[in-house]
């Protein structure tokens, strides 16, 4: 097999190279080969989800914040059903490429996940938290760390409701690695919500609320861009109901990780 | 006074015994000399591996004592290396990757082609001594951010590469190491700064965007692959470095 054309050659084959002695090797190219067809079942290529350059990550960074900038305003002057179904209408459709990932990479398809953004919004929180602790004076490395292991089970958490959801509706095609990367978004806001609280102060709850709303919108719309390329036959009205549901929970998870003067 | 004894008194086969004469008075015993010297050449070709206790010339020295081996009583003691060669320690070598650092706006990248990680830890012992001086025992903390962050770095430089993307993980920490250069001098200068006061910030922000330059332009020239993700890469060694200058300004 040719040892650069499985996406794990670039990230293994340093470890392997570096540390192992030849025989060490030997034991552990097998074993490797293993878990990478494993691995593959269930992570679907995680190279992907990396395509990114400069102009996707700023393009994509107004859609998750201000998701409502390039739509008509009176879609908040009718009711919760019609303006939902205004948001079904205005989705993008994207090509199928054929085979198992049907989607363009993103670096050609402004809607479509990816990891960078979400792993670096994971890290600039954790700065920022950083930041927000040591500004209140409680800055240990043991309380970042803890920031850490609490953002983790976090983003976890919203991973598993997204994969529960998905799975009622009876649509289990969607990949894993889209649903970490758009429970990953949610740090994005977190951020926003945490630069208001270093720089304004009160204004922070303010700003809390208003980031909820945003990454309810923008969750609304992503999963219902998924939902409804895998699942063809469901109950409109549920369907409708459980979306706003998972974008209402959005606001207690970020509320619990964002409250730095906790622990 | 003598006393008489129920047992025959303890005789040790070489040294002295304490007299019986002075009555066991414990100021006038000697140093005991060890009971199991063995007769050790002067001239040695041979290695130094009795451990016997109590016989006396006879080893019976096992596959133990020979393993150990000659420990420097190898024959040709001029012929052998010099030790900071031997354990791959180049002081020349650190000494000119550390000063192509100290030019904050070009970064020389031609020595950090051959990575290697006794600068980096050089570094990092004189960071934690500065971290000390102000009061902060933070060893094992900034080791494992070092190579946490390290680890993040590949990660991240690798799945943006893509194909063609070949940087190892020794190289990674490597070149993280010798970037935290700035970060040392910034933690030395931060003992003689005031410790409430927007300057603390303004400091460690010009320390911070120097080491970042000097990350990103050494990471983009020693891996292939970075050339077109220069600002993604850029925002993630920037990360890294606020991470560690939190340690210091807190």
């Amino acid at each position: 097999m040719n040892p650069k054309s499985n996406p794990f050659s670039a990230a293994g084959s340093g470890l392997i190279r570096g540390g192992l002695s030849a025989y060490g090797e030997k034991i552990f190219g097998s074993g490797s080969e293993y878990v990478q067809s494993n691995i593959s079942k269930c992570f679907s290529d995680p190279q992907y989800y990396f395509q990114v350059n400069d102009h996707y990550v700023r393009n994509k960074l107004k859609i998750v914040l201000l998701p409502f900038l390039n739509r008509v305003s009176e879609i908040f002057l009718v009711g919760i059903r019609k303006r939902i179904k205004v948001f079904l209408k205005t989705k993008i459709i994207t090509e199928p490429v054929g085979g198992r990932l049907s989607y363009e990479p993103p670096i050609n398809d402004i809607n479509a996940p990816d990891l960078y953004i979400p792993c670096m919004s994971f890290a600039t929180y954790l700065v920022l938290a950083g930041i927000s602790l040591g500004l209140s004076g409680k800055f240990t490395p043991e309380a970042l760390n803890w920031k850490f292991v609490t953002g983790m089970i976090g983003w976890f958490s919203e991973v598993m409701l997204l994969k529960v959801s998905i799975l009622s509706l009876g649509g289990g095609e969607a990949p894993l690695l889209d649903m970490v990367a758009y429970a990953g978004y949610t740090f994005t806001g977190m951020c926003v919500a945490v630069l208001g609280k270093i720089t304004l102060g009160y204004t922070y709850y303010l700003i809390i609320l208003w980031t909820c709303l945003c990454m309810g919108i923008f969750f609304i719309k992503t999963m219902n861009r998924t939902l409804l390329s895998e699942v063809r036959s469901y109950d409109s009205s549920k369907h409708h109901y459980l979306l706003l549901c998972t974008a209402l929970t959005q606001f207690p998870l970020m509320f619990c990780l964002s409250n730095t003067s906790g622990t | 006074m003598a006393r008489e004894f129920g047992a025959p008194p303890v005789v040790f086969p070489s040294g002295g015994n304490p007299t019986v004469a002075t009555g066991g008075n414990i100021q006038q015993r000697r140093v005991p000399t060890a009971p199991f010297q063995p007769s050790r050449p002067s001239n040695s070709g041979i290695p130094f591996m009795s451990f016997d206790i109590g016989s006396s010339a006879t080893n019976t020295a096992g596959p133990i004592g020979g393993g150990i081996g000659p420990i420097g009583g190898a024959a040709n003691f001029d012929e052998e290396e010099p030790l900071l060669d031997e354990l791959g320690i180049h002081p020349d070598q650190i000494w000119k990757k550390t000063k192509s650092i100290l030019n904050p706006f070009r970064v020389n990248p031609t020595f950090h082609k051959d990575s290697d990680l006794s600068g980096p830890i050089f570094l990092y012992l004189s960071f934690c001594l500065f971290q000390l001086l102000a009061g902060k025992i933070q060893f094992g903390v900034i080791l494992g951010w070092i190579v946490v962050s390290s680890i993040f770095l590949y990660i991240v430089f690798n799945m943006l590469a893509g194909r063609n993307g070949n940087l190892d993980l020794h190289t990674c920490t490597s070149v993280i190491g010798y970037c935290l250069l700035p970060v040392v001098i910034l933690s030395a200068v931060s003992l003689f700064v005031p410790q409430n006061g927007a300057i603390r910030f303004g400091v460690a922000g010009v320390f911070v965007i120097w080491a970042t330059r000097a990350c990103t332009n050494l990471m983009v020239a020693v891996a292939d692959g970075g050339e077109e993700h220069r600002g993604l890469i850029a925002y993630a060694c920037f990360l890294i470095y606020t991470l560690f200058s939190l340690l210091v300004i807190f």
